[in-house]
């Protein structure tokens, strides 16, 4: 991967994770998991 | 409409969209939400023939994995997969908003399992169908959606919404009278969960559309996350040895489950189209209107209310009407220009913070093609849409047909009802949009 690749990858994952958008799904899918891990 | 490449520069004075095709794209959009719940309720048609002992999550598995192949069939099929890199090399973000979908999707459809099981449909169901009120809660916060809406289209929303729920409960109590419930809390909390998983799940959705990208490509990849997670679960609950002795032994139903998936993913299909044109406050709703037809096929071509008493189909009619009444109202409710405006705001804040040209968020929203691109399918969308055809053969040659009573006059009003909806929404999304 070159530079400018790397570069670009780091600046879309910056960009994904200081979104508050991306934290709300993430953590309910995260509450998900746990709630069906205890129902089994 | 099929524009030619335009790219405007950037300090280049914003066009906006007509009136006329902002009325053509919202009737659009509600008309994908209703063929959306057809199809998405026809989608448990075939799975009622599959009489066996497989488990719900196997059962699930191989849904999705009819699902999987529908997904990348279908818009090979539709437009070929060298729109989908064109998609993905202009919002690249958008394969980790999908992946992360397609991951919700799976858990909240496994949590669903565990609420019939332990409280039954009737409380289980209108309880997930909650989604639709947390999607306006998250369409009016996140993306501007009934801003400057006025309280009449307000009330029509959200009275809508909560008149469906409403209709919903009934006809999940008239569908499950003979349903034993199980561990309540548990069960009650599973379905809270899955409506929650749902609802939020259309942010993701959301966030894709308003940036510019085509339902055909994001659904390529969220159905990466859907199986992923689906295999994972599926292989964890059951282990890898059951697991696979439980797919050999599950040969004769292969087809009816994938065949089921298949449904599902035509349905899903306008279901985002709907959430793509008049957002997630309407275009869930409607959606949900899945459990009419899920109903229909049920009563006439399964039989299954045969014999139930007058307070069943009292409640089956009064559930139905509040169903029928709370689709009209959102759909009657459509978003006025100054709404669509604020849905614009929304979308050049994504566009700004993804780095997004703006001509292809812009494109996007107003249904047109971005950039000129080579029609016609590659050798790579051929290979996927003659494998799963031929897959779907091979397994159809093994299934069997099991001993049921079903009504085939019933099944075929039904089913020409579905395709007569697939054929007309089909064509005026391919006049209005050409499937953008």
């Amino acid at each position: 991967m070159s530079s400018k690749e790397t570069n670009r990858s780091r600046s879309l994952f910056r960009v994904i994770t200081t979104d508050i958008h991306f934290w709300i799904p993430l953590s309910v899918l995260l509450g998900g998991l746990v709630l069906l891990d205890k129902l089994r | 409409m099929n524009a030619p490449p335009v790219s405007a520069p950037a300090d280049a004075p914003v066009a906006r969209m007509s009136t006329t095709r902002l009325r053509s794209l919202q009737s659009l959009g509600i008309f994908c939400g209703f063929a959306a719940g057809a199809w998405l309720g026809c989608a448990e048609a075939p799975i009622k023939l599959v009489n066996s002992d497989i488990s719900p999550i196997t059962v699930s598995l191989i849904m999705v994995c009819g699902v999987f192949l529908a997904r990348w069939s279908l818009p090979a099929l539709i437009r070929g997969t060298s729109h989908v890199h064109g998609d993905i090399r202009q919002a690249p973000h958008l394969v980790v908003w999908a992946v992360l979908a397609g991951c919700m999707w799976a858990v909240a459809n496994t949590l669903t399992i565990y609420a019939i099981r332990d409280v039954g449909l009737s409380i289980a169901f209108p309880l997930w169908n909650t989604n639709s009120l947390l999607g306006i809660v998250w369409g009016f916060l996140l993306f501007n959606e009934l801003h400057y809406a006025g309280w009449k289209r307000w009330l029509g929303v959200v009275g809508g919404a909560l008149c469906m729920f409403g209709g919903a409960a009934l006809l999940a109590v008239a569908s499950s009278h003979q349903a034993a419930p199980g561990k309540a809390a548990f069960g009650v909390l599973a379905a809270l969960g899955a409506g929650i998983l749902w609802g939020t799940m259309y942010i993701p959705y959301r966030k894709a559309y308003l940036t510019g990208m085509n339902p055909l490509s994001f659904i390529t990849f969220f159905t990466v996350g859907e199986l992923a997670t689906m295999t994972v679960l599926a292989v964890g609950y059951r282990g890898l040895g059951p697991l696979s002795r439980e797919l050999a032994n599950a040969r004769p139903v292969l087809f009816w489950l994938m065949l089921g998936g298949f449904v599902w993913v035509l349905g899903d299909l306008f279901q985002q189209y709907a959430t793509k044109y008049v957002g997630i406050s309407r275009g869930i709703p409607l959606s949900n209107t899945n459990q009419l037809w899920g109903l229909l096929w049920g009563i006439l071509v399964f039989h299954e209310l045969r014999g139930a008493g007058h307070t069943v189909y009292a409640q089956v009619a009064g559930g139905s009407l509040l169903m029928a009444l709370g689709a009209v109202a959102i759909a009657l409710s459509s978003a006025t220009e100054d709404e669509h405006n604020s849905w614009r705001d929304a979308a050049d804040r994504e566009g700004r913070r993804y780095g997004i040209q703006e001509e292809y968020v812009r494109a996007g929203m107003e249904g047109r093609e971005f950039a000129a691109r080579a029609s016609g399918r590659t050798i790579t969308d051929w290979l996927l849409i003659l494998g799963s055809s031929g897959l779907f053969v091979a397994l159809a040659t093994m299934a069997k047909l099991p001993r049921m009573n079903i009504s085939v006059g019933w099944a075929s009003v039904v089913g020409a009802a579905m395709l007569f909806l697939l054929g007309v929404c089909g064509l005026a999304l391919w006049r209005t949009t050409r499937f953008r």
